[in-house]
């Protein structure tokens, strides 16, 4: 019986569905900034502590078995031989056993802790790059690979860095401590084992050689297959739209037979990495116990196989299996390494991408004008000038020249945004309005919703108790920018405004012009926009229209 | 799936099961046997006996079970993994079919288009496709195994069936502990992994907002902490796995020793502690076995929840008629509803019903403002969602009918990972004809540097502008009589999307068409209709 490991099927199905990576190579860590994320480096760092404990437990658990083994031998050899039994055995045989288990036990637990550990705090770690993150990187990062990355990733990085490295110390000391018991009893037998491991690991590098030649064919010819039945459920939609259900699932099929059978060549090698070790495994129990028993019998002699107690054959036929164990164990986490090291590779290039180059805009760097405390300022100009450009560096979102503010200093707390991509919790219109806001007075946020025609807007048909999905996903554009509009009437705070009457029909983009200009009477509005209505209604005009010049109407 | 799929993948199941109990066969005889010889080996050689003792037969047995624990645990490997295999195309070929007949594909918003509910799913599919490998196969050889030694326990020795049994209790009930708690430790860490995902999604699409008003790092930090509070779940599923695994690490060793201690109280001594010795090495080698034995209870319980998860997506499916009803005698030049009423992606009625008549050669515009529902409008058209009814000439065309005759040009399609070829949906067009198509929408060139109509692509070569464009050259291949394009211009500059759009209109002036845009344009014989709150 064996736990079979699924690594190769699921590097094949489910990672590869993942647009490829940039090969490691490609990311050159001299390169990097000095500052660079290194999520591997930085998991060994915080997985210090946690690893040492769980070795030092798997070390413990180790030594345990074999003194079981020792004991368990000497009882049961006794007694086969008719010899007497110490009466302290018995119970530090049981003690032994017991402690193996608790140590067993304790192991386990400290390795899922010690992953856990490092994998919420790489997570946090990931999160403070993202703190320090620029507005416009963030936004032009795939939104779906951040969140695999938040979501996955850590805890990959912490099973290569935890268990991974656990199992190949182990494979270093389990078979040392093994071989050590062995020695105590015969140094013969030990030798043989220790001579085997060699043949063995020669075997490994041969077969894993082959794994690797075999898996690179396999993805040059069946590459593309790899993540087909992943893309076809993304594209659903799209298949469905064009009447290709059934062609599509006919092709799926059989590429996935395609796929499979391919597949099934890869395995047959890689298998021969665990057959290895069962056979190394099965083959020392089988040469140990014959050359034993010859020795009992007195038929042959054979050095450090002769003369010996039974108890002692019976420890060294126990021990022999604890000696290749940790091999087992770490060619089971041979699927850990890979997946570890491309999540720790695909958070590198998440969090440590080449900063977005900034747009050149020359107008923008002659713009001399001071803002005045309050009053409605129009930023207007074609698409690609700058307008937006301009709003971010209002609000220190880009470095590079921005307007003059007089006496007063924009601080982010004070600062209220709108855009048809204002944030929106999950909760009710109330809530959503009054988000960031501290605790607001019911007529109050009546008013300002009311003002702007959202409670007698048809698609919230319950006013300020309609119930919001999380990201506002049931939400226009115009009504995201609307929930924005009178947050920010509430705020009291400077107005930043993306083009905040797009995308609205002309009566609410009327009242929304009316409600910026009635905030203007008392505070800043700045707003970017093609409206010419709210730009003729303006205090102040930054023309960005000519590149050469900008004008500035008062 | 297919009867021969089916039994090529019982035949595998067969021979790994085969494998399996010959592999966990030897393994245990591997250890008994050896113990035994030794045993007798060391009583024989005390005496004259040595001399007459046939050790051959049991070395030739020990090398047999060496060797044939080896083979076997391949076999069993590569049986069980290609059972696997075979079933997971086959049902990975049927979900496709049940998710196609998904209503929510059709509706607003298709959820796996997104990579982290995507790889959420295929965690759910993949659960399914080797629970019977990674729970069924071991379950069984053990279970097996274990009523083998039990037997000979109470054979040999009666007394040790009672610590046996005891221990066999203490697994089951900790087992029992992790199938309860871990499958509400399981349930939690899904659903924080999900709303803390959604939650840095709606955060990640707000990012610049939230960074102007300095509240990123508090939705960032929150919406990461859910994802650590789902490890911390985790991580208590772990914890309550070490408990039966512990149990399971002491099961072997004790059933040995009881076996041994029971026999010698029961008087037995020498020789006849042989075959007790046998039994006990044997328990010893299934005890390994059971390493780790609460992966299978794991694998149950996840296998449950991917199948209730994957069970919502597909249970409407099955009841809902998959095959779309192809009345080609139908090709009507008039469609018309007396007073349509509009509805939300949720379904509740947007502004008043509206009369619509669409006919071929004069398109249909709809504008209105963004929310005013316009790609639901023509969802409704194209028979995808509600029940309305149409009439065409004398008769009235059925939900599933427009369905068949629609061609629906989503404003968010996207490009499969295929051929240009098989992404144009052209069927066995002539090469000559998807040229034109994708000359129409100015992707000539663009496909011509990729390497033609047999090239490989994928959606991330290509910006969105362009993926409109092969949208748009689908819908100029599409020989269907009524077409209806969502946003056809959107991420195209404004000449150009007037130019493809004209084009397009030219070479469809045979069909009813009718197009959603949220800014006015000017089309030749074009009716607008203004969609009002």
């Amino acid at each position: 019986m064996i736990w079979i490991n699924s690594f190769p099927l699921r590097a094949c199905e489910n990672l590869r569905m993942r647009p490829p990576a940039a090969s490691a190579s490609a990311h050159d860590p001299a390169a990097s900034a000095p500052d660079a994320f290194q999520a591997l480096a930085t998991a060994q760092r915080l997985a210090k502590r946690g690893l040492r404990r769980l070795l030092c437990l798997q070390v413990a658990r180790t030594a345990l078995r074999l003194g079981f083994a020792a004991t368990a031998a000497m009882a049961v050899g006794r007694l086969v031989m008719g010899e007497p039994v110490a009466s302290w055995l018995v119970p530090l045989m049981i003690v032994f056993l017991l402690a193996a288990c608790v140590a067993g036990f304790a192991a386990d637990g400290a390795q899922a802790s010690a992953e856990t550990a490092v994998s919420i705090g790489l997570r946090e770690l990931a999160g403070k790059r993202l703190d320090e993150m620029p507005a416009r990187r963030l936004q032009s990062l795939s939104v779906g690979s951040v969140i695999v990355s938040m979501q996955r990733h850590p805890e990959a990085v912490a099973a290569l860095v935890v268990g991974h490295r656990a199992a190949s110390t182990m494979m270093a000391a389990g078979p040392l401590l093994a071989a050590a018991a062995l020695f105590l009893v015969s140094w013969q037998a030990a030798l043989l084992v220790i001579c085997l491991t060699p043949v063995m690991i020669l075997f490994f590098a041969l077969i894993g050689d082959a794994i690797r030649r075999r898996a690179d064919a396999q993805e040059r010819a069946f590459g593309r297959l790899a993540g087909q039945f992943a893309d076809r459920i993304r594209t659903l939609p799209t298949i469905l739209a064009n009447h290709a259900t059934s062609s599509e699932e006919a092709k799926l099929a059989r590429r996935l037979e395609a796929y499979a059978d391919n597949t099934m060549g890869v395995l047959r090698i890689a298998f021969a990495n665990a057959g290895i070790i069962d056979f190394f495994a099965s083959l020392s129990i089988a040469i140990l116990a014959v050359f034993l028993g010859l020795g009992h019998l007195k038929l042959a002699m054979i050095p450090g196989f002769s003369n010996l107690e039974l108890w002692q054959s019976l420890f060294i036929l126990m021990t022999a299996p604890e000696y290749f164990a940790p091999f087992r164990r770490f060619s089971e986490q041979y699927h850990a390494k890979a997946e570890g090291l491309a999540a720790a590779d695909a958070l590198d290039r998440l969090l440590d991408a080449e900063p977005l180059r900034a747009k050149v805009l020359p107008v923008l760097d002659r713009l001399s004008v001071t803002l005045p405390p309050h009053g409605l300022v129009a930023i207007i100009g074609p698409s690609g000038s700058g307008k937006s450009t301009l709003l971010r560096r209002l609000a220190g979102l880009e470095p590079g020249r921005k307007p003059g503010l007089g006496p007063h200093r924009l601080a982010a707390e004070d600062i209220a945004w709108v855009s048809t991509d204002a944030y929106v919790p999950e909760g009710t219109l109330a809530e959503a309005i009054s988000w960031n806001a501290g605790a607001v007075d019911r007529t109050r946020l009546e008013d300002a919703a009311s003002a702007i025609g959202l409670l007698d807007d048809a698609l919230l048909p319950d006013g300020l108790d309609a119930r919001l999905d999380k990201g506002g996903a049931n939400l226009s554009g115009g009504q995201r920018l609307r929930i924005a509009v009178a947050r920010a009437q509430l705020s009291g705070g400077t107005v930043l405004a993306d083009e905040p009457t797009a995308k609205l029909d002309h009566e609410t983009a009327e009242a929304v012009r009316r409600m910026l200009l009635e905030m203007s009477r008392t505070r800043l509005v700045v707003v970017a926009t093609h409206d010419r209505n709210l730009a003729a209604a303006a205090h102040l005009t930054v023309d960005l229209t000519n590149s050469d010049a900008v004008e500035v109407a008062a | 799936m297919s009867t021969a799929v089916q039994s090529s993948s019982r035949k595998s199941w067969r021979l790994a099961t085969g494998f399996a109990f010959v592999a966990l066969g030897c393994a245990i005889l591997l250890g008994g046997v050896s113990a035994w010889l030794l045993g007798s080996v060391a009583i024989a050689g005390l005496s004259a006996a040595a001399f007459t003792f046939n050790f051959h037969i049991p070395a030739a047995l020990i090398r047999l079970f060496a060797v044939g624990r080896t083979a076997a645990r391949y076999g069993e490997r590569l049986a069980g993994h290609k059972a696997a295999l075979a079933d997971q195309v086959a049902r990975r070929a049927e979900l496709f079919a049940a998710m196609a007949a998904a209503p929510a594909v059709r509706q607003a918003g298709w959820q796996l288009g997104d990579d982290s509910r995507l790889a959420d799913y295929l965690d759910d599919v993949e659960d399914l496709d080797y629970a019977r490998l990674r729970a069924g196969l071991p379950a069984l050889t053990l279970g097996c195994g274990l009523a083998v030694l039990i037997a000979g326990s109470a054979v040999l020795a009666p007394l040790s069936l009672l610590p046996i049994t005891l221990l066999l209790l203490a697994i089951l009930f900790a087992g029992n502990r992790v199938a309860e708690a871990g499958a509400m430790a399981w349930g939690e860490t899904r659903s924080l992994r999900r709303g803390g995902a959604s939650r840095l999604g709606a955060a990640m699409a707000s990012a610049v907002p939230l960074k102007a008003e300095g509240a990123w790092n508090r939705e960032c930090a929150e919406a990461l902490a859910a994802l650590s509070r789902a490890d911390g779940a985790q991580l208590a599923l772990r914890r309550l796995q070490a408990m039966p695994d512990m149990i399971g690490a002491a099961f072997g060793p004790i059933a040995g020793v009881s076996v041994t201690a029971a026999a010698w109280h029961a008087g037995r001594q020498g020789t006849e502690l042989l075959a007790p010795m046998l039994l006990a090495f044997s328990w010893l080698a299934l005890g390994e076995a059971m390493n780790g034995a609460s992966r299978m209870l794991v694998a149950v319980l996840r296998r449950n929840a991917a199948r209730t998860e994957i069970g919502q997506w597909t249970r409407v499916a099955v009841a809902a008629d998959r095959r779309e009803p192809a009345p080609d005698d139908i090709a009507p030049g008039l469609l018309r509803h007396g007073a349509l009423q509009r509805r939300a992606p949720d379904g509740r009625a947007i502004g008043t019903p509206t009369a619509l008549l669409l006919a071929k050669g004069h398109p249909t515009v709809l504008v209105g403002a963004s929310g005013l529902g316009k790609t639901s409008l023509l969802k409704q058209i194209a028979g995808w969602i509600g029940d309305d009814a149409f009439a065409a000439g004398g008769r009235i065309l059925s939900v599933g009918e427009r369905r068949a005759l629609a061609s629906l040009v989503l404003h968010d399609a996207v490009i499969l990972e295929d051929t240009v070829r098989a992404n144009l949906f052209a069927g066995d067009a002539p090469d000559a004809a998807l040229w034109r198509a994708l000359e129409a929408v100015e992707m000539g060139g663009r496909i011509r540097e990729a390497g033609g109509l047999d090239a490989w692509i994928r959606q991330d070569r290509f910006s969105l502008g362009e993926v409109q464009r092969i949208n748009l050259a689908r819908a100029w291949l599409s020989s269907l009589p009524l077409v209806l394009l969502d946003e056809p211009t959107e991420h195209l500059d404004e000449e150009q999307g007037q130019r493809i759009l004209e084009r397009l209109m030219a070479h469809l002036g045979d069909r009813i068409v009718v197009i959603s845009t949220h800014r006015a344009s000017s089309l030749r014989g074009a009716r607008t209709i203004e969609l009002q709150p």
